[in-house]
């Protein structure tokens, strides 16, 4: 298992990672989730043990990333954003190189080499340099590094990045396989990847964590922002009225005139999603009034996501944070002399 | 450490890099050695002194040692390699070591070849071989002195051009260190004159080219090349405190 602790990194005064808490379990592939800059990359090369951390700890299987970071290493396989591989080299070369500060025994290095690049299906650009290598490949070859020496703790900073879309198909399979005996982090921009890919994920902004659930959990969590289809043909006054008048509908978002006195409204919720749409159609049928088509469109990661991020951070309120600090001493002081100024009042 | 020192030789090796600066290096110690004799007008026995070019070749040999050590770490952080070094099982430390060492032995393979026209006039006169050895110690010490420097410089900025430039106008100060000690100006001020002199290589290095080994000179590039190491380790560590 792997623990991060109440890590916080600041850049001079500016604060990038702000006392983030998270776990990732054995067999767990955990996703990264955030806008560009939130924080994300800098928490990873911070686990990876790059970047020092201003607070808080890393533990890799027991191991402390700043106390024993040999041991936390060994471990650990870290693919970052910018793929790590030097250009005039060729591919198996740096394989090689990459096997030998990995620590992996010499007898062993040919048949790992072959391994990674078996999986990565990058064989057939073994003997090429990596600066003749095309976006998608050096990316594979970096993936490839970071497998090496089968670390049981991996972590992916969009791994997919520069892929065609057979080889992102290909690669998400093998990120998929991993969860059987390892435990990976996976950060990426494509959120239906996470949803396919990931089993927990971590949303970050700013900094701050916003949310720490299964997909499913958090979609859940947003189900209160369903917002229900419906075509129908008739009147449109008449089935507008019908609409607001339904118990559960908040809103009318839109209505679309599709020609023929069809037309397509999009209302929001505020309930049980499948009790309001069949109070809806009873009303819409005792009217007499032709449904077309009508569904239900359930919160996905992409709108859990987009709510979180552009939800403000809930901040304590001024006179929590004084209760907070003001010692039990001054404050028992402060009723004794409310108690004199009421005495006094009193004469 | 041994996977740091030979893809660093292989980076060297495997480009037209490594060839280049020696047959440059080559090409100086030929037409230093090359223009006594064809300045020698008579028969007689032509004297010369192997240290003498030595000493001389340092003038032309400070512009070479930074472009072997400029894109020690530079590169690095351009190629966004560093953090695959940073992240795996070794230390700060050992890359540093790795690299020097690597470094260390292009500037060997480059003085190897150097060791043919002693080897030449051996066969067709005499070499005074004990003081050909001090010199050579001489100018490896001052060398490797020098590369230690140059990969501090490049241990500051992501751009190879950069820590060559620098590199070159720092090592050319040191150069002339001693003289710029025994100058008027700085005469007025003993105690900086005895700072700049306790700094100045040349005068050291003259020492071996003459045929001296003394300790306090060995102590004294021994101490800079730690120094200087140890300094590139505070600056590899400070940079990754302070990257933003």
């Amino acid at each position: 298992m792997i623990t991060i602790e109440n890590l916080t990194k600041y850049y001079g005064k500016n604060r990038a990672v702000n006392n983030i808490s998270f776990t990732i379990n054995d067999n767990e592939i955990l996703g990264f989730l955030g806008p560009n800059g939130a924080g994300k990359s800098t928490t990873m090369n911070m686990i990876a043990g790059y970047l020092p951390m201003t607070d808080g700890k890393v533990t890799i299987f027991g191991s402390d990333i700043t106390k024993d970071p040999v041991k936390a290493k060994l471990n650990m396989g870290y693919l970052p954003e910018i793929p790590p591989v030097y250009p005039e080299m060729k591919v198996t070369e740096y394989l090689s190189f990459c096997a030998g500060i990995k620590r992996i025994p010499l007898g062993k290095r040919k048949e790992e080499i072959a391994r990674v690049m078996s999986l990565l299906k990058i064989e057939d650009v073994k003997g090429k340099l990596i600066r003749n290598l095309s976006k998608g490949y050096r990316q594979r070859v970096g993936f490839a590094q970071a497998l090496l020496g089968d670390p049981k703790f991996i972590i992916l900073d969009e791994p997919t990045v520069g892929l065609d879309p057979n080889q992102v198909v290909e690669v998400r399979k093998l990120i998929k396989s991993l969860k059987k005996d390892h435990c990976v982090i996976f950060s990426s921009h494509i959120l239906s990847e996470v949803s396919e890919v990931c089993d927990r994920v971590v949303i970050i902004n700013k900094g701050d964590i916003r949310a720490i659930d299964t997909i499913e959990n958090l979609e859940s969590r947003f189900s209160t922002s369903l917002s229900l289809h419906i075509k129908v043909k008739g009147q449109k006054s008449k089935v507008a009225s019908i609409i607001e008048t339904t118990d559960g509908i908040k809103e009318i978002l839109s209505i679309d005139d599709e020609g023929s006195e069809i037309y397509s409204f999009t209302v929001q919720l505020d309930g049980n999603a499948d009790e309001i749409q069949d109070k809806l159609m009873n009303e819409l049928i005792k009217n007499h009034i032709r449904i077309m088509e009508i569904f239900t469109e359930k919160p996905n990661l992409e709108s859990v996501f987009i709510e979180l991020i552009n939800k403000p951070v809930q901040k304590s309120k001024l006179s929590d944070l004084l209760d907070e600090i003001v010692p039990e001493d001054e404050s028992s002081a402060d009723d004794d002399s409310e108690a004199d100024d009421d005495e006094k009042e009193d004469n | 450490m041994f996977s740091i020192y030979k893809k660093e030789l292989q980076s060297f090796f495997y480009t037209p890099f490594a060839y280049a600066l020696t047959a440059l290096f080559m090409l100086l110690f030929t037409y230093m050695f090359a223009s006594p004799i064809a300045k020698l007008e008579s028969t007689n026995t032509l004297m010369f002194s192997f240290t003498e070019i030595f000493y001389d070749i340092i003038m032309f040999f400070i512009f070479l040692i930074p472009i072997i050590t400029m894109r020690t770490f530079a590169d690095e952080r351009k190629l966004g390699t560093e953090v695959l070094l940073m992240s795996s099982p070794l230390n700060v430390a050992k890359i540093v070591l790795g690299k020097f060492f690597a470094n260390v032995t292009v500037f060997l393979f480059m003085i190897a070849g150097s060791a043919l026209f002693p080897i030449i006039t051996e066969m067709n006169g005499e070499v005074v071989v004990s003081q050909l050895i001090c010199a050579y110690i001489g100018f490896f010490s001052w060398g490797t002195m020098f590369i230690a420097l140059g990969m501090l410089i490049s241990s500051f900025t992501e751009s190879a051009i950069i820590a060559a430039i620098i590199g070159e106008f720092v090592m050319f100060v040191d150069l002339f260190l001693d003289d710029i000690s025994r100058s008027a100006f700085v005469s007025q001020y003993p105690k900086l004159q005895s700072l700049l002199t306790a700094f100045a290589a040349q005068p050291r290095f003259a020492y071996f080219s003459q045929g001296f080994i003394r300790l306090s000179d060995l102590v004294f590039f021994a101490s800079a090349i730690i120094v200087l190491l140890c300094w590139t380790y505070i600056s590899i560590e400070r940079r990754r405190w302070n990257r933003g």
